[in-house]
């Protein structure tokens, strides 16, 4: 079966703004990932990992610099009509998101004006896609400023929803929610695509999130994948010190669990100045000399897991015992 | 021990187009030296106001209708706004959600902190604030000094703001969503950080936030607001262990984090945080409630006792799942 | 969850209602509509004939016959101020108006359009902007000849940089903006994203601009038509009544100050409705939230 979406070898790079120089800034680096039909796939990184330029590359905001996008098994090549008729999107800032003259009622239904698709009853059509989402009909007559960060958000979704897509790109969908409306926008997300078969690219530095709606999770560091596989696999032994890392950065909602010392210190570093190397040695807890010199290539470390670390294989199954006793 | 800072019977309004919004009703809290203390609630529960009234930083509009805020037993309301000030900074410290708000963009880093700390009483000497910057963790503290608010990240930035609130050895500190702006790692570090200061700063922090992770690996109790009322308060492994209140209840099952991987749905909170401008009679949480009946349309009692308090008809009979 | 879902305060208050609020603006409103009413219904509310002579009834001071008395003519200064509100309006209405929409054209096409073009569009406006006002329109006239047409002409032209500026700065600033990228993901066209999204964001302070600048175009007419560069007599426009008034000063100082009163009127209107209009339409204003 094809994918749905298919990234191979994927480079984006940005002018440097110099105004003599023809210099250019990796942003992302041989990104390459697939998302099955139905499968939701999280792409996890923290500010600076490149993850909102993948999303932006994907649907053709962001010119790409080298490999390809593959939408359905046909590459994605100049022409994004397809793409865009059958893939949505969900913006981090979902009232920002929102056109601020027009209202609701007219934003849920533009998919279809901007296609040309039949549109008998505009406003009968408003009322399913916002009752799919669980708002009530007379939302369709406010304006995006007069909508709640939860109702904003729901209103996107309906939106993404209109045309029936394959593939809905959701750009940190909780950010800014409280967490019981995080909650409902969570089990929205899980009901369509129980009910729809969509399959989701979520972007997102929440882990917390990634284990409700990821199959798999994919690990960007400065632009490359650092690891690659399963999501309770990644949870439960994760093979690259990055991704332990930020599962242990994690705040964890219980007094009695508070961790005594600190998993990762420092900050990522700019894209300016890449590490020589393997890129994360300027913050791992287990560099050795290797990694400050020989950059390591994304290998399967089992389980169908890929990790770009050169001591994956050696830490596996120490790190998974302790895991399964933190764990407990 | 007596408290350091005391919220008694705190009640404030903003004016709004045609009433007023309740924002704070009848709020009492306490902090102890030594005590780390979160407030933690969804937005428009009022934790920002109550936040900005222990510092005397009420924004316009805001009237304080009742109530007292004690610094060591003193109610600074009743204080001349020299004293006030003088107060602010120097014996309650505010730290911000982005502290890239708080610092002149125009200005060092350096030329900042020594200004900040000059307009509380001396200015300090470089070297000293030199060595504060260094116990918040910033490599190379004398080459920060010199840089622009810019130059620094998110985190650092952060870092700075706490140190500089920290030069003025404040009885208080008060951190707002303190790292709500930061990456995960960066977070953790942060976390670290205040959990590190709380051992040799003998004052009392208060961080207020809708994390609840940050209150569980930081705080010694916990307040859950609701509606602009404390609904409960509590040791935070009671809190996090054996809510009482079925807001607090409700609150913790609903967090993404807590949940167990692999069920689909998450428990969620039905219907809508009411119109602080027009409050039903009773218990303000009685619509979202799976408890609620008759009873609770009369205002509910603050049950208190064993360290704790909770404002429900039903605290004292219920019993913890 | 804020708890201004249900009420959504001052959210969506009519413009108009606003406007009325305000006393400055309200006055400013009234102003204009007086002035635009004698403008449009000029022929039935004159009482004479604005350049009929009556040389046996010149410079009569007001009276029951010539409320505002007449000129050196013996023209009735009320119809000419009735007929010249006609001509000021009209002629700074459509010049302001040309180069209100000319600069909201060129100002979306650079701020939206290809790098090159917004390069090349701007080095125009810059050019045009950076000729000196006054000598720009004495030069236009001296060649095409004074007249009505040669003074809309040289308004339009100097005026439209500052508006394509304006459209363009912002076009700008929205083009990055979430919502035209959310548009482009769903597939949305250049003209959609002009027409339906960018436009209705940009236009709110142009209208204030062009509402601020209508005076100044008014002063400019009656300025020009003063040095006799502008409309040419005997139409009833504000300028040349002045220019008569000030020949005619020591027999008759009623003229000039009949002739002057419209003009600030007019003047002050324009610019308390625009002040007003400023007020209502600010984008910080806009859809504002407490909370």
């Amino acid at each position: 079966m094809t994918a749905v979406l298919d990234l191979r070898a994927l480079s984006v790079d940005l002018p440097l703004g110099g105004f003599l120089t023809r210099a250019r800034l990796p942003i992302l680096c041989d990104v390459s990932l697939s998302v099955g039909r139905g499968e939701s796939v999280a792409l996890v990184g923290e500010s600076g990992s490149g993850k909102t330029t993948l999303a932006r590359a994907v649907m053709g905001l962001t010119p790409i610099s080298g490999g390809s996008v593959f939408f359905e098994g046909q590459r994605v090549d100049g022409d994004l009509a397809r793409l865009r008729r059958n893939a949505a999107m969900m913006f981090q800032d979902a009232t920002a998101s929102l056109s601020p003259r027009l209202t609701v009622g007219y934003l849920v239904t533009e998919p279809f004006r901007i296609h040309g698709l039949p549109l008998p009853d505009p406003a009968a059509t408003a009322r399913d896609l916002l009752a799919r989402v669980g708002l009530p009909p007379a939302i369709a007559r406010r304006y995006p400023h007069e909508l709640s960060g939860g109702q904003a958000r729901r209103v996107g979704v309906a939106r993404a929803l209109a045309l029936d897509p394959r593939l809905v790109v959701a750009d940190e969908p909780t950010a800014g929610l409280d967490v019981s409306v995080q909650a409902e926008v969570l089990n929205l997300m899980h009901d369509l695509r129980a009910g729809m078969g969509l399959a989701y690219l979520v972007i997102t530095h929440n882990l917390a999130l990634v284990r409700h709606v990821a199959d798999r999770v994919v690990v960007l560091y400065l632009g490359r994948v650092v690891e690659e596989g399963p999501t309770a696999r990644i949870f439960a032994a994760p093979a690259h010190p990055y991704t332990a890392s930020l599962i242990a950065a994690e705040p964890k909602p219980d007094p009695r669990r508070r961790r005594a010392d600190l998993a990762i210190r420092g900050e990522v570093p700019s894209v300016l100045r890449r590490p020589a190397g393997c890129e994360f040695h300027t913050r791992c807890p287990l560099v050795r000399d290797l990694c400050r010199s020989t950059p390591p290539d994304l290998v399967p470390v089992g389980d169908g897991r890929q990790a770009r670390c050169h001591f994956a294989d050696q830490r596996q199954d120490k790190q998974g015992e302790r895991h399964a006793v933190d764990h407990r | 021990m007596s408290a350091l800072l005391s919220v008694e019977n705190l009640s404030v309004s903003y004016r709004i187009p045609g009433g007023r919004l309740r924002a704070l009703r009848d709020v009492t809290l306490s902090v102890r030296r030594g005590e780390v203390l979160g407030i933690v609630g969804e937005s428009g529960c009022g934790k920002s106001t109550l936040a900005a009234a222990m510092i005397g930083l009420l924004p316009q509009g805001a009237t304080v209708e009742g109530g007292a805020i004690r610094l060591e037993g003193e109610d600074m309301r009743h204080l001349s706004p020299d004293r006030q000030r003088g107060i602010r900074g120097r014996s309650v410290a505010m730290v911000f959600q982005d502290p890239m708000t708080a610092f002149n963009p125009v200005l060092t880093i350096g030329r900042q902190v020594a200004d900040f700390t000059g307009a509380h009483g001396q200015r300090l000497p470089q070297a000293e604030i030199a060595a504060m910057l260094e116990r918040v963790g910033i490599p190379d503290p004398a080459r920060c000094l010199g840089r622009y608010p810019h130059e620094l990240s998110g985190g650092m930035r952060q870092r700075v703001a706490i140190a500089a609130a920290l030069l003025m050895r404040p009885d208080v500190l008060i951190a707002d969503e303190p790292t709500t702006a930061l990456d995960v790692t960066m977070e953790a570090q942060i976390i670290h950080l205040l959990r590190a200061l709380r051992a040799d700063f003998d004052g009392a922090i208060v961080i207020v936030t809708h994390h609840l992770g940050v209150i569980a690996e930081l705080c010694d109790r916990v307040a859950v607001m609701y509606a602009g009322e404390v609904v409960e308060e509590a040791a935070v492994d009671d809190l996090f262990h054996d809510p009482r209140h079925p807001y607090s209840r409700a609150l913790l099952a609903c967090d993404p984090a807590v949940v167990i991987p692999g069920t689909g749905h998450l428990p969620t909170i039905g219907g809508r945080v009411p119109d602080l401008s027009v409050l039903p009679a009773g218990c303000a949480f009685a619509a979202r409630c799976p408890l609620a009946d008759a009873l609770c349309r009369t205002s509910p009692p603050r049950v208190a006792g064993q360290g704790r308090s909770v404002l429900c008809h039903r605290a004292a009979t219920q019993v913890a799942p | 969850m804020s708890c201004a879902d249900e009420t959504s305060l001052g959210a969506r208050r009519g413009i108009g209602r606003a406007l009325l609020a305000d006393p400055m603006g309200l006055a400013g409103l009234v102003i204009v509509v007086l002035f635009l009413s004698m403008a449009v219904f000029a022929p039935w509310i004159a009482p004479y004939d604005p350049i009929a002579l009556d040389v046996k009834a010149k410079f009569q001071t007001p009276s029951a016959a010539h409320w505002a008395g007449t000129d050196h003519l013996g023209r009735d200064l009320l119809s000419r101020i009735i007929w010249g509100a006609r001509l000021a309006l009209g002629i700074a209405i459509t010049s302001v108006g040309i180069a209100g929409g000319l600069g909201l054209i060129l100002g979306l096409v650079a701020g939206y359009g290809p790098r090159w073009l917004d390069g090349l569009l701007v080095l125009v406006f810059d050019s045009m902007s950076s000729l000196p006002m006054i000598f720009f329109a004495l030069a236009v006239i001296t060649v095409l000849g004074p007249g009505t047409a040669t003074l809309i002409l040289v308004i339009v032209l100097v005026s439209f940089p500052a508006y394509a500026r304006l459209i363009r700065t912002q076009t700008l600033a929205l083009a990055g903006a979430d919502f035209i990228l959310a548009e482009r993901v769903m597939g949305a066209g250049t003209a959609r994203i002009l027409l339906r999204h960018l436009l209705p964001n940009v236009t709110g302070p142009l209208v204030i601009l062009l509402c601020m600048d209508i005076p100044v175009v008014i002063m400019l007419e009656a300025g020009l038509s003063y040095l006799n560069l502008g409309v040419k007599p005997p139409a009833p426009s504000w300028g040349n009544m002045l220019s008569e008034g000030y020949n005619a000063l020591r027999q008759a100082p009623h003229v000039v100050v009949v002739a002057g009163i419209p003009l600030v009127l007019a003047t002050l209107g324009f610019t308390f409705l625009g002040e007003g209009l400023r007020d209502v339409l600010d984008p910080r204003g806009a859809g504002r939230r407490w909370g």
